[in-house]
């Protein structure tokens, strides 16, 4: 499993079922407990990182730290986060990251193959008006 | 013709539920049969063996094939 080393995989021990712990059926991707507040939702987590990546003056670095960070994730990003992450790109003048970005979520979607198209579709209008070619356009993958 | 949105959280943590407790019962299954079908019957073959075994007899068809140093085949 290539994402085992970096993805934090939280199981939500709901249930005990036959005196041995069973896993919820809902999956809680990312959070932790560790400082036992209230569980962030799915579109707080999103939120969280448009604002990350939406900074004006975010730099090269914490592009690079913040997709390093989103990647190890159990999840593949929101195409609004995506989109965020692209345009830090287009302000840093970094072609290469944004198609690194589009290579690494095609990636990380591993064997289900539904994903990428559907991130590629919702991001079309996005990578249209930066000026992004897909790495499957220019031949690279 | 637009797409629908797939799932994209928690593929790793449902992969994992899924395939570990197999794994761990597909382990404990390997370890059972290699148990019971090499180390028992190996145990029980030796203690058959052992368990008509007469030492004095297989020494002295030990003695007279005249492969001791220390005692001679008799008659000799």
């Amino acid at each position: 499993m290539r994402n085992w080393g970096g993805s934090v995989v939280h199981f939500n021990w709901r249930h005990t079922v036959y005196g041995y712990v069973q896993s919820c059926y809902t999956p809680l991707a990312q959070r932790c407990y560790s400082h036992g507040g209230k569980l962030e939702s799915d579109e707080e987590f999103d939120a969280r990182w448009v604002t990350y990546f939406n900074k004006a003056d975010i730099d090269a670095w914490e592009l690079r730290k913040g997709m390093n960070t989103l990647i190890g994730y159990d999840l593949v990003p929101e195409p609004k986060i995506l989109e965020a992450a692209l345009r830090a790109c287009r302000r840093l003048d970094d072609l290469a990251s944004a198609m690194r970005i589009l290579e690494a979520v095609k990636d990380k979607s591993g064997p289900h193959k539904k994903i990428y198209p559907y991130l590629i579709q919702e991001l079309r209008p996005t990578l249209d008006e930066l000026g992004i070619s897909t790495p499957e356009e220019l031949g690279m993958d | 013709m637009s797409l629908a949105k797939p799932a994209m959280r928690g593929l790793l943590g449902k992969r994992l539920r899924f395939h570990l407790p197999i794994a761990f019962a597909l382990s404990v299954v390997a370890a059972a049969a290699f148990k019971y079908g090499v180390t028992e019957p190996r145990k029980q073959a030796y203690a058959d063996f052992y368990k008509q075994y007469d030492a004095t007899k297989e020494f002295n068809n030990m003695r007279e094939a005249g492969i001791f140093e220390s005692v001679r085949p008799t008659g000799k």
